[in-house]
């Protein structure tokens, strides 16, 4: 099962997010503008705003009057435990519903994933 | 000049027996870019004209911030429709020089701005002693792109103006509209069937199909209404059973078919298909596409 995201808003919020968590916008820096977002993007301004929108409510970013959106403090931790509490719908569940489909037990399964986390670290 | 609101209100305009305009109702808000779809011939450049009052219409009325717009050279001017320019140009504009097309738009729209037109002129390396039919198609479209953008108009509506243009340029278009945009926050309804650049400009999509609109709505409300379910023919079936499957494709026993459902409301049924998001353009297949059969 799986559910793709083309929705432009929520690809602009989570590319921010991810600039967020590389370190690319730190806490209390300046997001790029609606404006920005639509001529670098090529986007209706309005979908910009959507997405900005939707990391302030979630107290990502917050809004400086007459200056534009900057990152909330805590903004990186409050994004990883968001992605934290969806991780399990997002990726765990589609991940055992293809290693069933190719006949993989959960022993093998969690072997595989044992590797990968050490590779990993 | 701050754009006001534009209604019309069941448009009607028949040529002999074909019925280009069929009851068609519509508000422009200010300050959106409206996307204007549909198939060739399916009415969008006699809706533009309607809406602009450069065709007498069989019945229905246009209002502009309330007034109706018809022979109102006040309300006209805040109104730019920039005709496509292609094809077989009308007898009276052929031998036109492109300088002298482009002042019939000073002289028409109050708020032309020239300085404007020049630096539009330059960016698509127009040459103004030309004549219009001397002009290749891309150039023909930049023309056109010219005197809808410089006109300044509160409420410009352009009709395929990407048509005769090569995808840089389509990009540069898009560019230049969406910083006017920025700057002004004028109406703008783009007529186009070229979505792949353009899906993303527009938050409104309006779309018509043999002379009516059959939509009207914010473009992510249109998009998050569809997705396209796929996997085995009889999964697939029972995955979308209720909701109005408006195209079906077939590969062997695997079945895609576009849906009118939230791509949510589908997965929730927890069967074994794989539920996508839809572009614009497979919205715009889907539902002005050739009639399935089936459901």
């Amino acid at each position: 099962m799986r559910n793709e995201q083309t929705l432009i808003y929520l690809q602009i919020a989570q590319m921010l997010e991810d600039g967020i968590l590389r370190g690319i916008y730190p806490e209390e820096t300046q997001v790029p503008s609606t404006n920005e977002l639509a001529r670098t993007l090529r986007i209706n301004p309005a979908t910009g705003a959507k997405g900005l929108n939707l990391l302030a409510e979630d107290g990502i970013l917050y809004k400086r009057r007459g200056l534009g959106m900057f990152v909330a403090p805590g903004a990186a931790e409050r994004i990883r435990a968001k992605r934290r509490s969806e991780f399990l719908q997002q990726y765990v569940r589609p991940l055992a519903a293809e290693a069933r489909k190719l006949g993989l037990t959960a022993e093998e399964l969690q072997a595989m994933l044992r590797d990968a986390c050490e590779e990993e670290e | 000049m701050e754009p006001k609101i534009l209604t019309a209100s069941n448009l009607r305009k028949t040529y002999g027996k074909q019925t280009a305009l069929d009851d068609v109702s519509l508000t422009l808000e200010p300050g959106h870019i409206y996307g204007l779809i549909g198939r060739n011939g399916a009415g969008k450049t006699t809706l533009l004209a309607g809406l602009t009052a450069q065709i007498p219409l069989d019945s229905g009325e246009v209002c502009y911030d309330g007034t109706p717009v018809w022979e109102n050279e006040t309300a006209l001017g805040e109104l730019c429709f920039s005709r496509e320019l292609g094809g077989k140009l009308a007898a009276s504009i052929a031998g036109m020089h492109v300088k002298d097309y482009l002042r019939a738009g000073r002289l028409f729209y109050p708020h032309w701005d020239e300085a404007y037109a020049r630096e539009l002129i330059k960016q698509f390396g127009l040459e103004e002693k030309k004549r219009l039919n001397a002009l290749s198609k891309g150039m023909m479209s930049a023309v056109a792109i010219v005197l809808a953008l410089a006109s300044r108009a509160p409420v410009t509506m352009m009709d395929e103006p990407t048509a005769g243009l090569d995808v840089v340029a389509r990009e540069d278009f898009y560019r230049l509209l969406l910083e006017d945009y920025a700057a002004t926050g004028r109406t703008f309804v783009i007529s186009t069937h070229i979505l792949e650049e353009a899906s993303t400009v527009f938050d409104r999509v309006l779309i018509v199909k043999e002379g009516r609109l059959i939509e009207d709505r914010d473009a992510d409300a249109l998009l998050a209404q569809f997705c396209v379910v796929s996997g085995r023919d009889d999964v697939v079936a029972a995955a979308c059973e209720g909701y109005a499957v408006l195209r079906t494709e077939t590969l062997g026993r695997q079945t895609m078919c576009t849906v009118r459902a939230p791509a949510g409301a589908v997965a929730a049924r927890g069967l074994d298909v794989d539920c996508g998001a839809v572009t614009l353009q497979q919205v715009f297949v889907a539902l002005c596409g050739h009639e399935q059969e089936g459901r």
